[in-house]
């Protein structure tokens, strides 16, 4: 039962950043492989200030998300004049950029070390160290960013992102700023991963840089893909696949680091196989 | 003065290294005009294959080499054949064909991790037999000499095929326009399968040397790629002569980097440099 819990909550972890990247990648056709930087810049956010200052968790939450926004105001102003292809190749740099941020600077992050002892949240008395009650406070954030975003895809502002996406000229011609719509929703969506990133800290009680590589977008950027792009349920479903795919591996049987590997050859082969098959996702309602 | 010596040649080493997976990556990417990000993974599959043969089987390490070039090569063109293949007759977007080139990256990196294990390797039998020359105070090793000249052999070749061979005349129709190219006559399909499998093989050559050099692990693909990826895209996409001058650029840049800030900055290093040229000079150096 235990296990099932650690399951679910990382299940609602990845299910936000799913939820968060699909506003960029599905609603916007921004392909964004920096989404583990803004996850970590949360779960870092939330580690200092857990364990070096009185801060509560939830003030913590709201530094990291401050602070994802600054620094991807800062990168989406940049990326935001880029277009298909090298919009993507932008995203992979700011990707290795922050993560070494994450591994150099040793003074905040204590570096390849990590930070531990990260202590679990607590509100007017209520502490959720038990993993069930962690599990209802993930879920509870988990819901709070979809319906967020179904309110954002729903709304003007999300049609002109779908417009964007579709033909920028053509959008550009009726007097929108595109380039201010790009970085919104980029904000936006950082915003959104920094939360995912302080509940994975608070969660795991330790992070260190390797959580957040360029692997972990693509794994994160391969949930929504595989859920299906531009659908509001797509990163849930691909979310619950990827996170229960693995578990899969282990009840056959593998040993551990074998069965790790494998999972990385599944991941590739259903990008493959999506490409190929069915661009689109499971539920998807937008192309590549 | 020595380390300035040093530090120079440092970096043309470097250069060299990044100019021959920048050489095969241009040469692709020239043809398909796509980012194939699966173009390092063909670099430590080719360190893996000389490790198997050379080390394992025991088999003369310049037939090992020779193999090791060769499966890189016809993994490459495999990759073209059953992923790109299918996907470039079905007209897919750029972007289709970067996600199934970062499966097939993930997928071909975790079977070699399956097959060799994650372990760091080297493929020299004895370190301390090689010999180490002195240039102006600063010392190059055997192998690096060989780095060398075998980057400055794969770029004449290539001049020399793409300059004066059908063959390369067919490449240069098909970088200008692959429908024009098809209405002429040439065989595209066939032609490009050739391109991936030479690109391919280059880049395991790149693999072997940095084997040879430094060692093999199977994560070694993604830095040299990305590295790649800046340095074409520096000395101009596509464009082969661009892509040497942005690989010496490079490695110049991140040596002298280091000088005087840390070493573990240099991914950062490169990829500022990238944004920088991205954002002011996107052609790059030599536009096509």
């Amino acid at each position: 039962m235990e296990y099932l819990i650690h399951l679910a909550i990382l299940f609602a972890i990845y299910g936000i950043l799913g939820v968060s990247l699909n506003l960029v990648v599905g609603y916007s056709g921004l392909l964004s492989v920096a989404h583990a930087a803004f996850y970590g810049i949360g779960a870092y956010a939330s580690a200092i200030l857990l364990t070096q200052s009185g801060i509560g968790f939830f003030s913590s939450v709201l530094f990291g998300a401050i602070t994802a926004m600054i620094t991807s105001f800062l990168i989406g102003a940049v990326l935001s004049k880029f277009r298909g292809d090298y919009y993507t190749l932008g995203s992979f740099g700011f990707n290795v950029i922050i993560f070494s941020i994450f591994l150099n600077w040793q003074g905040l992050t204590r570096g390849p070390l990590g930070i531990s002892g990260i202590s679990k949240p607590e509100l007017f008395g209520i502490n959720f160290s038990s993993n069930l009650s962690f599990l209802i406070l993930a879920l509870l954030f988990l819901v709070i960013i979809y319906f967020a975003s179904r309110f954002i895809v729903n709304s003007s502002f999300g049609r002109v992102l779908k417009a964007i996406r579709e033909d920028e000229k053509a959008i550009q011609v009726f007097g929108y700023n595109t380039q201010y719509f790009k970085l919104a929703i980029f904000v936006i969506s950082a915003a959104m991963a920094s939360v995912a990133g302080s509940l994975y800290a608070s969660y795991i009680t330790f992070v260190d840089p390797s959580s957040f590589t360029l692997m972990e977008s693509i794994f994160i950027l391969a949930i929504i893909i595989l859920g299906g792009l531009a659908n509001l349920k797509g990163p849930i479903l691909g979310a619950l696949f990827l996170i229960l795919l693995p578990e899969v591996l282990r009840f056959i049987g593998l040993p551990a680091d074998i069965a790790a590997q494998m999972r990385q050859v599944i991941y590739g082969l259903i990008l493959i196989m999506l490409m190929l098959y069915r661009p689109q996702g499971l539920l998807g309602e937008y192309k590549l | 003065m020595q380390i300035i010596s040093q530090l120079i040649i440092n970096s043309i080493i470097a250069g060299a290294i990044y100019s021959l997976v920048a050489l095969g990556f241009n040469f692709i990417y020239g043809a398909t005009k796509f980012f194939n990000l699966a173009h390092g993974v063909m670099a430590a599959i080719g360190g893996y294959i000389v490790f198997y043969f050379g080390i394992t089987l025991g088999l003369d390490i310049y037939l090992s080499v020779a193999i090791g070039v060769l499966l890189a090569g016809l993994i490459g063109y495999g990759s073209d054949k059953l992923v790109y293949l299918p996907l470039r007759k079905r007209k897919a977007s750029n972007m289709v064909l970067l996600v199934a080139s970062l499966g097939v990256f993930t997928a071909l990196q975790a079977i070699i991790a399956i097959l060799f294990t994650s372990q760091f390797q080297v493929l020299y039998r004895n370190i301390a037999s090689q010999r180490i020359f002195n240039i102006f105070g600063g010392s190059i090793t055997q192998t690096q000499s060989v780095i060398l000249i075998s980057a400055i052999a794969v770029f004449a070749i290539l001049v020399l095929l793409l300059k004066y061979t059908v063959f390369g005349k067919a490449v240069r129709a098909i970088s200008d326009d692959e429908e024009v190219a098809k209405i002429v006559g040439i065989n595209t399909d066939k032609i490009i399968g050739r391109v991936f499998f030479i690109g391919s093989a280059t880049a395991g050559l790149a693999g072997i040397l940095v084997g040879f050099d430094t060692g093999i692990e199977p994560t070694m693909g993604l830095p040299l790629l990305l590295k790649g990826v800046i340095t074409a895209i520096v000395g101009g996409i596509g464009n082969i002569y661009g892509g040497v001058l942005g690989a010496f650029l490079l490695g110049f840049l991140e040596n002298f980097g280091i000088w005087k800030i840390s070493g573990e900055w240099k991914d950062a290093i490169a990829f500022a440099l990238l944004i920088l040229f991205l954002l002011f000079k996107p052609q790059g150096i030599i536009k096509r």
